[in-house]
């Protein structure tokens, strides 16, 4: 099955009807799926900064992951749970949208650096460790912000 | 309403409006910008009110959590005031002439209020102190939904376009 095919299979779902049908429903959904990205890059964002050195310096910097981690992922999960329902609104126009396929690209590689931060990075962090560990939270930013600038231009290019 | 139609007029032909709208990528990337500085808020606003409620951070006094984020919730407000600002300027017709938008105004200032009350809480969470911590969460929530909907709501009828 191509990716054409998927995107048509996708289109003729009654959940794509009730998307296409319902303009306040669509809105609804994107409303949530805001609150949930800004509570993820928020999150991602103050760690990465902390990680640099930039801020919150006082605070012990694994400790600040582990407070701000659930916030992380129940933001994330929310996130992804409303934008795949959004992609049933247009399946065929998101899939060929370039926006698009870089933000699920750039997704993927944010989570790749996450499970590098914490398999690789964070176990052997030591006091020669921190460049490690800027590099890995420059990275992170980088993505994320990528993220979202792409994130706002499907809705221009769509 | 007249004053408000001269004020959009007046701003589509103002010098703020051909800036922003002399180039295409503008608007989007005043936008990404706008949505940075809600990220901001958000996390600002759910770490002084999850320790208000006893959630996280509990090994430091509730008006140091509270102190050092509401500085970031004030640094962020100014950003999105000047990015909604050239937001509006880009197209008068729009958010001006929705009734959403005023709304999203109104419960900005209440939740500039409850912000300024909560940087006065003292290091214990109290009752006062949780009941700002649910009405900020509340009120952050309303802004956000109000402004995704200004896409989505009809203009007031003989609007500004």
């Amino acid at each position: 099955m191509s990716l054409e095919d998927f995107a048509n299979t996708l289109a003729t779902t009654s959940l794509a009807e009730t998307l296409t049908d319902s303009t306040w429903l669509f809105g609804a959904v994107e409303a949530v799926h805001v609150m949930a990205l800004t509570l993820v890059f928020g999150s991602i964002a103050l760690v990465d900064l902390r990680l640099i050195g930039l801020v919150q310096q006082h605070r012990d910097a694994d400790r600040l992951v582990r407070q701000v981690l659930p916030l992380t992922w129940a933001g994330f999960v929310l996130a992804a749970i409303t934008g795949t329902t959004l992609i049933f609104a247009n399946p065929q126009g998101y899939f060929a949208n370039t926006f698009f396929r870089v933000k699920i690209l750039a997704l993927a590689l944010a989570g790749l650096n996450v499970l590098v931060f914490h398999y690789v990075v964070q176990p052997r962090a030591t006091a020669g460790g921190a460049t490690a560990q800027r590099v890995s939270a420059t990275i992170s930013l980088a993505l994320w912000l990528t993220i979202i600038t792409c994130g706002r231009w499907i809705g221009f290019t769509i | 309403m007249t004053t408000l139609h001269d004020f959009a007029v007046w701003l589509a032909h103002s010098p703020v409006n051909t800036a922003v709208t002399a180039q295409a990528w503008l608007v989007p990337e005043i936008q990404i910008v706008h949505i940075v500085a809600i990220a901001a808020v958000v996390i600002a606003a759910t770490l002084i009110n999850l320790r208000a409620l006893g959630v996280v951070e509990t090994d430091q006094p509730q008006h140091v959590v509270a102190q050092a984020w509401t500085r970031v919730i004030g640094i962020a407000i100014v950003v999105l005031a000047a990015t909604g600002f050239l937001l509006v300027a880009s197209e008068p017709g729009r958010a001006l002439f929705r009734t959403v938008f005023w709304v999203k105004l109104g419960l900005i200032v209440a939740a500039l209020a409850v912000t300024a009350a909560q940087a006065r809480t003292g290091p214990v969470p109290t009752t006062a102190s949780r009941l700002l911590a649910i009405g900020s969460l509340l009120l952050w929530i309303g802004i956000i939904f109000a402004g995704r909907w200004i896409a989505y709501a009809e203009g007031w009828p003989g609007a500004f376009s």
